[in-house]
């Protein structure tokens, strides 16, 4: 295109300047013309000038609610991705977090779309519950005039995978209304078929007499023009940081039945961020050992190439019931039928079981791109972040039990855990990012106390809490409630709590150690012993944390602090979960459970 | 003037009686440690605070402090206890210890591994049983001895009756025990100033140091009698005990290198009457709490307060207290130290099994369930157990067919009572390593696999059913007496050991350096031609302690406190 003058000379620059950005503009695309319009409109927007009239008033953007249910934040972030991608085809978007709302909410929308993930054995995400039953339940509104589609997310190591996305579309469904895309479930490996769905799901979803043909070009004026976005971390699954490993060391004692790593690493590239509570997700690789028994079993012609596919992004221990059916499928075996049929059967039999043992069950030959077929991505692991940018700068810490345990006559390892436990040492690096969770964050006026609740690893979080506390002048009051199974072994960062009550940076500390004595005590036991200073504490604004697992204390805690808050009342349970549930809607119930 | 007591001296003054910040330290869970004051306080509760030295390497990288941990040690004087008792004991280490019993060269049982959390819990359990911990250990009278098993004669029973009474009137009146330990209840703190004296025996600094006393019946001399600060041995007439011979100013313990400390065997004090006992026994203890040396604990017992004073000053002051002069000591004659194993009759017709533990680890070992058979033997057991000051067990006062039971028990578990050979029933070895603060060298976990070695040169020697007393201890304190064996080997550090020989087999003769700083290696060497020696060279009855003498292997410490002199020294 020949360069033309496009600015006027009376424009407010210099004869000279006037030259140079027609020299520029001369050769621009309409495209870019009307780019670098809403760009400086935006700007100027963005500078609080006052907005010059547009010339016709825009078109009426059609709304669009994006819904999530997320455990990890995977769902959440495909939510917020979505939303990206919608404004910039003209879409109106909003997120609503299932957390966050009442079903009433999505009641008058109009196109809605739903992220979420499915919890444990077929259970929605934990903070989601509410909302999921208020749809399930016999009250639920119609929604005749919604158009929708649902995303799900799972790991098809559970038997009842994406179950909480099957439940959802079908409900929304039976409320009347109007499925726009089908469902798509997806696995560990979601992200780029995620982008896909969304993409031509939105496509469906686009008003007749809507936005097609135009071009939305979307700036976001409120991030930063250089690039560093804390909304897109510049280090991703795709993209992981590097990070040298400077500290390793188990902290059990050596009588201990017990096995938890302290991992130091080095972590000063710059964009690479993270706050306490968030989790890092670290990019394991398979034991070698385990890739040769693999490749034998098989039979696979596995040269250099596949045997590093398989150790670095394989998942080679994963039995799942789609594997199962696709193995079945191909080698021909009958006797693998029940298990693809009865889902009880491939529960009985994959409980203990890993992908080797059908391997060797039911051997078959396996070419190259047949085995490939078979195995999903290698899935990175989530670890909570154990130390504070600003205590420990430069450094990222993580807590990594190492599991480990014996079925059907084989040694079993947790890939990420015993890859660093065993096959890692200190000068290696490790592939990482960060996974922020804003579920799990120390209260924004640090005056406020807090009460941290935790047992084995579900400490490491509390170590990034206190540390950072540390460095703020002002820091209110802290309380930690710690368990495991022997003082002497298993006190995880003993020295170090010794020293923060020293400082002062901890108030106080509770421990259970459930193996100390002949009657077992936990957690839960030592909160019901201060159930009074805990309320107490409740009453000056304390924030409640609860740190690991979920079955083996979690839940035990959740019950117990229901029936701390409920003795005030009479012992009335149901006060007792209101006030818990008042305290998490207010943010000062959050809980990191795994 | 300036103040030269020592620090012990200043922390018993400020502790109120004991109590010092026992209750709050306790009450700290972030740590398993107590402050370093209340860590000399807590001993005279019957308890240490240890840490197990085998982790220490480990402990700080994995930012861990210290694994520490609480040794606490029954009170039980004559060693006696009911098989209730017994089984109570044994439930005690299950729940809250290492999970096996320490039976200890002072009659008694000894708890490992008790972490602070569990420390008033296991105490109040010892107090269930009808136990207490009180001076167990502390700058007091320590546990008293009696000769083992009070059901042999009129006068055996005497003397436990002496070993509890002196027990009971030497006890420390503080009401801290039982604040601290039993019920956190404030019993009585008279300790405040312008009130009233807690303790009328001890007053507010307690002795200069531990202070032992034993009850000796001859011919044994179980109790070792001569390594004791107080010792009291039955003067017996027709079978009538008339009273006692009194020795004062034995002791074991010492420090390497230094020739001002030294293990000293009791000196005779003189004869007196039963009745007079308790008197006798609470005026030589308050001469020791006003003469004992309270600058230096190394010099503190009062073995070094009689060299100090000299014996006859120091039998005067005790005699102005008493107000009455001892007698003449009267003959009297031992024979040994050891304890009688297997099955003895008594007088009653009763049966008494002495049975023999090794180090007086209470353990199942494979193929050897010692823990088991005795638990199982207290379940049916209508007497009682009896600790030997050799560490050992007697199952006292069985009928023939509660004999015939307790067989059947021992065998099931693969105990069997006739025991491998003369030297390891007569070895004895101190905890040491890994808790014992103190120990520079292994002791219990080494010294069984030593005897086996020195088993083969024994049976080369044709000497496997000698009896010789061999002892071993960590440190120079001599917890097992090691001085009077005669074998003795002491820690110097890591897998060395000093070795002395020569001590008489009665326990009236301390031994004398032979070689210093030796290994394994050079203690089979330098042991194996004198066995042989022995075996071809002595005159019939002589005891190896006895022969390594007049063989002229080393010189004989001739007098109690001449531990150190060497006429000419050893070749080595």
């Amino acid at each position: 295109m020949a360069s033309t003058a496009l600015i006027p000379k009376s424009a407010p620059f210099s004869a000279s300047e006037i030259d140079a950005l027609n020299s520029i503009m001369g050769g621009s695309s309409r495209e870019q013309l009307a780019w670098l319009a809403g760009f400086f409109a935006g700007l100027s927007a963005a500078a609080n000038e006052p907005q010059p009239v547009p010339l016709a008033p825009p078109r009426a953007r059609p709304a669009l609610t994006i819904l999530f249910g997320s455990e990890s934040g995977n769902a959440e972030g495909l939510a917020y991705a979505a939303k990206k991608v919608a404004n910039k085809q003209g879409f109106d978007a909003r997120v609503v977090d299932m957390a966050d709302t009442e079903l009433s909410s999505i009641a008058d929308a109009k196109r809605l779309l739903v992220y979420t993930a499915t919890w444990g054995e077929g259970d929605p995400p934990q903070r989601a519950a509410d909302f999921y039953t208020a749809l399930m339940s016999d009250s639920a509104p119609r929604l005749e005039s919604v158009k929708y589609a649902v995303l799900g997310l799972g790991d098809s190591a559970y038997v009842n995978f994406c179950e909480t996305g099957r439940r959802i579309d079908a409900r929304l469904e039976e409320l009347g209304g109007t499925r726009i895309a089908d469902r798509i479930d997806l696995d560990l490996d979601f992200s780029a078929k995620a982008s896909n769905w969304t993409t031509s799901t939105l496509e469906a979803l686009r008003p007749a007499d809507g936005v097609s043909g135009a071009r939305v070009v979307h700036v976001d004026f409120q991030q930063p023009l250089d690039g560093a976005s804390p909304q897109a971390p510049i280090f991703t699954s795709d993209a992981p940081l590097e990070a040298e490993i400077t500290g390793l060391v188990n902290l059990n004692g050596s009588g201990s039945t017990r096995e938890t790593w302290h991992v130091e690493l080095a972590t000063d590239a710059a964009g690479y961020v993270y706050k306490p509570g968030d989790a890092i997700s670290v990019i394991p690789e398979n034991d070698p050992e385990l890739v040769a028994a693999l490749v034998a079993s098989t039979g696979v012609d596995a040269d250099p190439a596949f045997v590093q596919y398989l150790t670095q992004s394989a998942d080679i221990t994963t039995l799942s019931r789609p594997l199962i059916e696709k193995y079945a499928a191909l080698s021909g075996r009958s006797e693998l039928a029940p298990l693809v049929s009865d889902a009880e059967a491939f529960q009985r039999f994959a409980a203990d079981r890993q992908l080797i043992d059908l391997f060797a069950e039911y051997p078959a030959r396996l070419d190259v791109q047949t085995l490939k077929g078979l195995l999903r991505p290698l899935p990175s692991r989530l670890y909570s972040v154990a130390s504070s940018q600003i205590a420990h700068e430069g450094e990222t810490h993580l807590l990594v039990g190492a599991v480990r345990w014996h079925s059907h006559n084989r040694t079993r390892n947790g890939v990420a855990s015993t890859f660093l436990a065993d096959r890692r040492k200190i000068g290696d690096t490790l592939k990482l990012y960060v996974k922020p969770n804003r579920h799990f964050r120390l209260p924004t006026d640090s005056s406020h106390p807090i009460i941290m609740i935790g047992a084995g690893t579900g400490i490491a979080p509390y170590r990034a809490f206190v540390a950072e506390r540390q460095t703020q002048d002002g820091a209110g009051k802290s309380w930690l409630f710690f368990g495991e199974r022997n003082f002497t072994h298993d006190f995880l960062y003993q020295l170090e709590w010794q020293d923060f009550i020293k400082s002062g940076a901890l108030t106080r500390m509770d421990l259970a150690f459930s193996r100390d004595q002949p009657e077992k005590i936990y957690v839960q036991h030592r909160l019901w012993q201060r159930r009074e200073e805990i309320r107490h504490w409740l009453a000056e604004g304390a924030h409640l944390y609860v740190c690991g697992d979920e079955k083996g204390m979690a839940r035990d805690v959740d019950e117990t602090l229901v029936r701390i808050l409920a003795e005030p009342e009479h012992n009335d349970s149901d006060a007792g979960k209101a006030a818990l549930k008042a305290l998490a809607k207010a943010g000062r119930y959050q809980r990191d459970v795994y | 003037m300036t103040d030269r007591r020592s620090r012990n001296e200043h922390i018993k003054e400020a502790s109120r009686q004991l109590r010092g910040t026992i209750a709050t330290g306790l009450a700290d869970q972030v740590t398993g440690s107590i402050s370093d004051d209340d860590q000399q306080l807590v001993k005279f509760h019957g308890t240490y605070l240890q840490d197990n030295r085998d982790l220490r390497g480990e402990r700080t990288r994995k930012k861990l402090e210290k694994a520490y941990s609480f040794m606490i040690r029954v009170r039980l004087p004559g060693g006696v206890v009911t098989p209730a008792q017994w089984l109570a004991l044994d439930k005690i280490t299950e729940d809250y210890a290492t999970g096996t019993l320490r039976l200890t060269t002072r009659q008694t049982f000894q708890f490992h591994g008790v972490l602070k959390s569990n420390m008033r819990a296991t105490m109040q359990a010892i107090n269930a049983a009808l136990l207490d911990t009180l001076a167990a250990c502390g700058d007091v009278n320590r546990n008293v001895l009696s000769t083992a098993n009070p059901h042999l004669s009129a006068v055996h029973a005497e003397s436990l009756i002496l070993a509890r009474t002196l027990s009971a009137h030497l006890l420390p009146r503080t009401g801290a025990y039982h604040e601290v330990w039993l019920d956190g209840e404030k019993v009585k703190d008279t300790s405040g100033p312008g009130s009233g004296e807690e303790e009328p025996i001890y007053g507010k600094h307690y002795l200069p140091r531990k202070f032992k006393i034993v009850v000796a019946v001859p011919p044994d001399n179980d109790v070792d009698v001569f390594a004791q600060d107080l010792g009291f041995i039955a003067v017996v007439e027709d079978g009538e005990l008339i009273g006692w011979n009194v020795t004062v100013g034995g002791g074991m313990g010492m420090t390497h290198g230094d020739l001002d400390t030294f293990p000293r065997t009791a000196d005779l004090l003189g004869f007196c009457r039963s009745e007079d006992a308790v008197a006798v026994a609470e005026a030589v203890l308050t001469v020791q709490r006003d003469w004992g040396n309270r600058e230096s604990r190394k010099r503190a017992r009062l073995k070094y307060t009689i060299e100090d004073h000299g014996l006859s000053a120091f039998r005067s002051e005790v005699e102005k207290r008493l107000g009455f002069t001892f007698g003449e000591p009267r003959e009297f004659h031992f024979e040994r130290t050891g304890d009688r194993l297997g099955w003895q009759k008594g007088p009653n017709g009763r049966w008494h099994l002495g049975l023999f533990v090794e180090n007086g680890r209470v353990a199942d070992r494979p193929g050897h369930a010692l823990q088991t058979a005795l638990r199982k033997i207290a379940e049916m057991h209508r007497g009682e157990f009896v600790c030997t000051a050799n560490q050992n067990v007697i199952v006292a006062n069985a009928t023939a067919a509660a004999k015939r039971k307790i067989d059947a028990i021992l065998d099931a578990n693969g105990i069997s009572i006739a025991t491998s050979s003369g030297l390891r029933r007569n070895s004895m070895a101190c905890v040491a390593l890994p808790t014992c603060g103190l120990a520079l060298a292994e002791s219990e976990r080494y010294l069984p696999s030593l005897v086996t070695k020195l088993e083969l040169l024994l049976a080369k020697a044709g000497l496997v059913d000698d009896d010789i007393v061999i002892r071993m201890t960590g440190c120079p304190n001599g917890c097992a007496r090691p001085y009077l064996a005669e074998i003795g080997l002491v820690g110097r550090g890591p897998e060395v050991y000093n070795l002395y020989l020569g001590a008489a087999f009665d326990g009236s003769r301390l031994s004398k350096l032979y070689a210093q700083d030796v290994r394994e290696d050079d203690i089979l060497g330098l042991l194996a031609p004198i066995f042989e020696r022995y075996s071809h060279e002595r005159k019939p009855g002589e005891r190896f302690g006895d022969f390594v003498i007049r063989a002229g292997i080393v010189a004989p410490t001739l007098q109690s406190n001449k531990f150190h002199e060497v006429p000419q020294l050893a070749a080595v």
